[in-house]
């Protein structure tokens, strides 16, 4: 059999499968259009089913928004703490005292500030090394007794790194009591652990998806059974399949997009005030730093919203395939 | 324009509730189709819709045989046809002007092109103060007059009915005949599945007899 390609009329054809889709009806309507020809929607606006469909997929919408959005903000925050961490190695100057050892401090800083690859070198005073051990041992005069090393921070060029191993053999060599940490260690206990959690969020929400795919499909289910004597008498009225697969598309997508908007808009709600509620509940101690460490300020940046938006066209589609599947397979049983 | 040849049908493994029925119907005529309850009068009207495929024979509508026919050509070969249902299937959320209006909606016709036609024939059928009604609100006898109207909208060459006097008094079902008559008038063939001898006797046409299976023409 010989198939024949008709391209010239490729562009209307387009522009009429788009004019025709169920998506641009949906858009018409939540934009205050006419959805289609005919005063009274073919598929009945509002029903018992109907309603109890819209109040799953808006719950369903709403936890699905509310884990993808956590676990993008977890993922975030993991990647931050490895920039951050990834970018800063620490000089632990541990022997001295008084001027002396001040001077040792600016000598070391010096070297550091020579070799190639380092950005940027900063000394920690004593009063700001005292105060990153106040969480463990208060705020007592006892600190300024104990031989508290000094740290430098040093912020190094992550394009072109130094070789870290050759600076800390060139301190060792030119310092006594002088250490360099590059947080390996570190690094690879976070790594493990905010993998850890990313993939569990991913888990969670594999789960909460598969139960939102499962929820949605057997609600609208429901609602198509109660729609059988409508596709009935469209059929015996004469309507093409795809008519009346197209009818149902346009209601089901209609009920999709806009309980997903609902669910999806609850969720931003809660993503909003999810800093400002923080805030007020863990007050300003050291929990609330530590949370702030962890899960970062647990604000979600617009491409964190425009997941919401993708979970809604997921959601919509399915409820418009699931209806079309069923209006196929109510006509089988006409045929 | 009907040709039964050799039809038998049976449902799932039971025995065969019509055996070997032949017929042939020319456009524009007028018949009854009767038989006792349970004789396989709506499972006729089922296969002459196209809704009920036989387990052995072939049908031929409008000069097509059906068996081999894809679903949008049934679609197209159903338009040619009207059926009224003794249970009227209008759809509740619709008025009645917009449930006669749908085989034309279906039909993909703008509004403006049919929007006199169905409020002259809601006229026509004795419905013109009930075009605004919804369903629920309209009697036996007003809802089967606007089932009629909704299969006949389309002007069908064929018109089905099963058992549409079943739920309405003699007044009215003398007054319904009358509405069918009119029609097979204007060229429409008319095909009446009925167990009511007293509307039969009011006209005389041929009637298709169901009788254990089998089915003749008197």
């Amino acid at each position: 059999m010989k198939v024949t390609w008709k391209f010239d009329d490729l562009p209307g054809r387009l522009a009429g499968r788009i004019r025709t889709s169920p998506w641009v009806a949906v858009v018409r309507g939540l934009a205050g259009g006419q959805t289609g020809p005919g005063s009274t929607p073919i598929v009945q606006p509002a029903s018992v089913a109907g309603r109890a469909l819209t109040v799953v997929i808006a719950i369903m919408t709403f936890l699905a928004c509310l884990t993808s959005g956590a676990v993008y903000v977890v993922n975030q925050s993991a990647n931050d703490w490895f920039a951050d961490i990834a970018s800063e190695i620490t000089v632990q100057v541990s022997e001295g005292q008084g001027s002396e050892f001040e001077k040792k401090v600016t000598l070391v800083s010096l070297f550091l500030a020579k070799q190639p690859g380092i950005q940027k070198v900063n000394p920690l005073s004593a009063e700001e090394s005292g105060q990153l051990l106040e969480p463990w041992l208060g705020g007592s005069d006892v600190l300024s007794e104990l031989p508290v090393p000094r740290l430098i921070a040093v912020v190094i060029d992550r394009s072109s790194p130094p070789d870290l191993d050759a600076v800390r053999e060139a301190l060792e060599s030119n310092f006594k009591g002088v250490t360099l940490d590059d947080h390996r260690r570190w690094q690879a206990e976070l790594r493990t652990v905010t993998r850890s959690l990313v993939l569990g969020g991913i888990a969670v929400l594999m789960l909460v998806g598969a139960a939102t795919v499962a929820s949605i499909v057997s609600a609208t289910k429901s609602a198509m059974a109660s729609n059988r004597e409508i596709i009935e008498v469209l059929h015996f009225v004469g309507a093409r399949e795809r008519f009346i697969a197209h009818e149902f598309e346009k209601h089901f997508l209609n009920i999709g997009v806009r309980a997903g908007l609902v669910g999806a808009l609850g969720a931003t709600i809660v993503f909003l005030l999810l800093p400002v509620t923080m805030r007020l509940l863990s007050g300003r101690g050291l929990a609330a730093a530590e949370l702030r460490q962890f899960i970062g300020s647990a604000v979600l940046d617009w491409p964190g919203y425009l997941l919401f938006g993708l979970v809604v066209i997921v959601v919509a589609t399915l409820c418009m395939l699931t209806s079309r599947f069923g209006v196929y397979r109510i006509l089988k049983s006409y045929d | 324009m009907i040709r039964f040849e050799n039809i038998g049908l049976r449902y799932g493994l039971g025995p065969e509730v019509l055996r070997d029925v032949d017929f042939h119907l020319v456009p524009g005529s007028f018949h009854f189709l009767t038989g006792p309850s349970g004789a396989g009068k709506t499972s006729l009207l089922r296969m002459l819709f196209m809704s009920l495929r036989p387990s052995r024979g072939l049908i031929h509508l409008f000069g097509q045989n059906c068996s081999d026919l894809s679903s949008p050509a049934r679609a197209d070969l159903r338009r040619r046809i009207g059926i009224v249902f003794q249970d009227f299937r209008l759809l509740d959320h619709l008025t009645t002007w917009e449930n006669v209006a749908l085989p034309l909606r279906v039909f993909g016709k703008s509004e403006a092109s049919y929007r006199d036609d169905v409020t002259d024939l809601l006229k026509w059928v004795g419905l013109g103060a009930r075009m605004t009604a919804y369903p629920e609100v309209l009697s036996g006898g007003e809802k089967q007059r606007a089932a009629i109207a909704r299969a006949v909208i389309g002007k069908p060459e064929l018109l089905l009915a099963d058992e549409p006097t079943g739920n309405v008094d003699p007044a009215m079902a003398n007054r319904l005949l009358r509405l069918f008559i009119e029609l097979n008038r204007l060229g429409t063939s008319v095909i009446i599945a009925t167990h009511d001898f007293q509307l039969m006797d009011q006209c005389d046409a041929p009637r298709l007899v169901l009788h254990e299976g089998h089915l003749e023409i008197r």
